[in-house]
């Protein structure tokens, strides 16, 4: 396998050396305690439902280590767009036309997004719509496949909580069941992290309520 | 990487934006607090979960709750009552004082419903502490802090409603002071100015049969038509009065009447509701807001010379109480003003009544009792009197009684007029029960520390409260002197008036923060009196019995204690500050109640108060509770 034929001719050189760093990292080992596990809860904006035709507009990520949410390990990027996505679109999401225009490179916010996630798990709810476009989008824009490991809240949750489950279908129903507030539903962060919060609720074993001693 | 990524802009404005809703965060600025959302970590804790405990070790995280309920527990052995439990809400912060001393926590904190935590290692703790100064005054001065955040807030509130009454805008109806004095149009000049001269008034209202205005008379219309046209002073005031009325209706504003009085060359608007007069307005009382102070009050006080006088300036001074609660006095202040000006104005009823009376030659001291005792009035408060008196020589405490009773009697009427209500137990120097001798006070407190029974420790929080108001103050001394030594023989009696005292617990619960319960008046509420300054009052008495302490008043009886019984001063600090907090918010519900015209009441529903109130009610009921369960355990022989 050489470079030339894995990186497409539009990424920058001085981005080729830094992908190439990501994929040397060694896989996350997914046998250690996943209470002490880097996670990665990662949540996208899009152009539109359809996974295989819209695109990608943003991506908002929080991660979880020792069983907390790290606000100093945060990810955010709006994707630099050639148009602008439509009216209604932008309505839901909040991410207007000039911003649009006026994001991130893809490649550049792509390639950050890869060092962010390093070889960790990532978490999503209804994450084959998060897989999907990430992954067309790093295809691409950059040849490559994330292969993380993804774990879906949409299968976790239910299967842990099987007796409200019939009320829950939505993020916001399984916040609601916690009282999770989401400051600003529809921005990736804040779903990231409304997400990430729902991972601890479901997950209190693993989570802060195993307090540490000291560091 | 070495730097630590910057938080997502999103991410860091949103968890601002959220912190920013309470204390201290609420005061802090951008840089410190883009410092801690930096930093922070947030956690989850699935009801009944532990979040700290002493056996963590020295604290190494600063915690705010997100959402959701911490209760602390205090891991005292032996005494794990619910007396020592409290709650922490969205919004609050621990462990403040662990973490300043670099300890462990005294305390088990235990999520008591599924909550989340935002988290801010002790490293990054210390260093906000030095960022950031609300955030160090906070950590370091809680209540205190609280305490002047919440005044700042009343100040806010109430600096509104002020300026409008003194901007003129308020309705006339505000500003009636009493019914008016009126008289008929056949009345004689004669009667109508012994009228005025009783009621210390410089015009009369004259009104029809049907209780509608007729006319006016002024004592310049005293000058001009019946003075130097030597009149007859026996003919009817109809044929004197001016019938140039300057009217207006109830709801008509302040700054009307004076519009009209200047352009009518009037001193006087007569407010007339449904064609009934129901108020005259003088050019004075459009200002007399601004008239109102503690030095005018008291020079009026001692002016007066016939207790109907006195009766508006009882009014002006509860005018002046709330004037001064809306400007943010504290409630220390407060309270000493209102007992201070109550004080002077009773003294001088009895003054009064006394010359009337006629009482040379007898040895006397009038008493107040219960909260007057304390010097601890609010607003609504009821007569609380006695008298003690010294028989002499050859004579009979009988004969002393019956010269004093027809004055005190007097004297209660005079004060039930000046809005000091009838005790409702007639437990006034009126009432010949309470109207003694040195003697017999002695006699009859001898017999209630010997029988420390339920209706006599309740009769004990208000009798041994007494406090020399006027007269010979060297019989209140002695009195003083013999109950103290009773009680020094009778340490079973303390103990009595300690179970008493338990009785009032703090209206704190466990799980819920607040217990409320449906009383008539008021559904969903809690007694500020009883259940709030109560649990002060009587620690406070009881410590200073035991110690032989001649103060009555609660928060000098407190100060007084703590050096004898060699507590930390920053407790009774809080004790201090806590005990005026639920002072402070009692007069600010009586101030409410009376705007709205509803009867003072002590109770409150916690649903209506503000967040910050909230908190510091909470944690001035935690102080409550706290010295209750100091006087349970020092009271245990």
């Amino acid at each position: 396998m050489t470079r030339s034929r894995f990186f497409k001719p539009r990424v920058e050189p001085a981005l080729v050396s830094r992908i190439v760093a990501w994929r040397r990292r060694s896989a996350a080992d997914l046998a250690a305690d996943a209470a002490k596990m880097r996670w990665v809860v990662v949540d996208v904006e899009s152009s539109g439902q359809n996974p295989c035709s819209d695109h990608l507009l943003s991506i908002g990520a929080v991660a979880i280590q020792d069983g907390r949410i790290r606000f100093d390990d945060g990810f955010e990027t709006v994707l630099q767009q050639s148009h602008a996505s439509d009216t209604a679109n932008i309505l839901l999401h909040g991410i207007g036309g000039q911003r649009q225009v006026a994001g991130e490179p893809p490649d550049l916010a792509l390639t950050r997004f890869l060092e962010y996630c390093g070889k960790d798990p990532v978490v999503a709810f209804h994450a084959a719509f998060d897989k999907a476009l990430i992954g067309r989008a790093l295809d691409t824009v950059l040849g490559i496949d994330l292969a993380s490991r993804w774990l879906d809240l949409v299968y976790l949750a239910p299967g842990l909580l099987p007796e409200i489950k019939e009320r829950c279908h939505t993020l916001d129903d399984w916040a609601a069941q916690f009282g999770i507030i989401n400051h600003a539903r529809h921005n990736a962060v804040a779903d990231a992290l409304a997400t990430a919060e729902l991972f601890l609720a479901l997950y209190p074993e693993g989570a802060a309520s195993r307090h540490e001693p000291g560091q | 990487m070495s730097q630590p990524p910057p938080v997502p802009e999103s991410l860091l404005s949103a968890t601002i934006e959220h912190l920013q809703r309470d204390a201290p965060f609420d005061r802090m600025e951008q840089e410190p607090l883009t410092y801690l959302v930096s930093h922070l970590r947030l956690g989850y804790y699935p009801k009944d979960a532990i979040i700290l405990t002493p056996a963590h070790g020295v604290a190494q995280s600063f915690y705010v709750i997100k959402q959701g309920t911490v209760v602390g527990e205090q891991v005292d052995e032996g005494r794990a009552d619910e007396g020592a439990n409290w709650q922490l809400v969205q919004g609050e912060c621990f462990p403040l004082g662990a973490l300043l001393a670099a300890r462990p926590v005294a305390s088990v904190y235990r999520a008591v419903e599924d909550t989340f935590c935002y988290e801010l290692p002790v490293e990054h703790f210390t260093e906000l502490i030095r960022r950031s100064l609300p955030f160090r005054d906070f950590c370091t001065r809680r209540i205190a802090n609280l305490l002047e955040q919440s005044t700042l807030v009343i100040q806010a509130q109430y600096s509104q409603k002020s300026n409008a009454q003194q901007s003129l805008r308020s309705a006339l109806s505000t500003l009636i002071r009493r019914q008016p004095v009126t008289c008929r149009p056949e009345t004689s000049i004669h009667d109508a100015l012994q009228a005025m001269q009783e009621h210390r008034i410089g015009s009369i209202a004259i009104v029809d049969e049907h209780g509608g205005p007729a006319g006016m008379f002024t004592l310049a219309d005293l000058l001009a038509k019946v003075a130097l046209t030597r009149a007859d002073i026996s003919r009817p005031i109809g044929s004197f009065m001016s019938t140039d009325l300057v009217t207006l209706p109830p709801q008509a504003f302040a700054h009307e009447a004076a519009m009209e009085m200047a352009r009518r060359g009037v001193h006087h608007v007569l407010i007339v509701d449904n064609r009934q007069l129901v108020g005259v307005i003088s050019e004075k009382d459009l200002f007399s807001l601004q008239r109102l102070g503690l030095t005018e009050i008291s020079a009026a006080i001692h002016n007066a010379t016939a207790s109907a006088a006195l009766v508006p300036i009882s009014e002006d001074i509860r005018q002046l109480a709330h004037n001064l609660l809306a400007q943010g006095v504290a409630a220390e202040q407060l309270t000493q003003f209102i007992a201070t000006l109550n004080d002077l104005l009773t003294q001088r009823v009895i003054a009064l009544a006394c010359r009337e009376a006629g009482l040379e030659g007898l040895e006397f001291c009038w008493l107040s009792l219960g909260s007057e005792g304390r010097q601890e009035q609010t607003l609504n408060t009821d007569q609380d009197n006695g008298i003690i008196f010294r028989v002499p020589t050859g004579g009979e405490a009988e004969q002393v009684r019956a010269a004093l009773l027809p004055m005190a009697g007097r004297v209660n009427q005079a004060l039930a007029e000046c809005g000091f209500p009838l005790c409702k137990g007639n437990i006034m120097a009126g009432n010949p029960q309470w109207c003694l001798s040195l003697d017999e006070w002695d006699a009859r407190f001898a017999a209630w520390v010997q029988r420390g029974d339920a209706p006599v420790l309740l009769q004990a929080t208000i009798f041994f409260d007494f406090r020399p108001l006027y007269g010979v103050t060297d019989l209140a001394r002695e009195l003083r002197a013999r109950l103290h030594q009773k009680i020094r023989e009778n340490r079973l009696f303390l103990r009595n008036m300690v179970m008493n005292a338990l009785g009032n617990r703090p209206p704190l619960g466990v799980i819920r923060d607040f217990v409320v319960s449906d009383a008539d008046e008021l559904p969903h509420s809690m007694d500020l009196k009883c259940n709030g300054i109560t649990p002060f009052v009587d620690a406070a008495r009881i410590y200073s019995l035991a110690a032989g302490l001649a103060e009555t008043n609660t928060l000098r009886r407190l100060r007084g204690i703590g050096e004898q019984w060699h507590m930390e001063q920053k407790q009774i600090n809080a004790w201090i500050d806590a005990f005026f907090f639920i002072q402070l918010l009692r007069l600010r519900v009586h101030h409410e109640q009376r705007e709205q015209g509803r009867p003072l009441s002590n109770r409150v529903d916690p649903d209506t108060l503000n967040d910050l109130d909230r908190r510091i009610l909470k944690e001035a009921f935690r102080q409550a509770r706290k010295l209750q369960a100091l006087l349970e355990r020092d009271f245990q022989f």
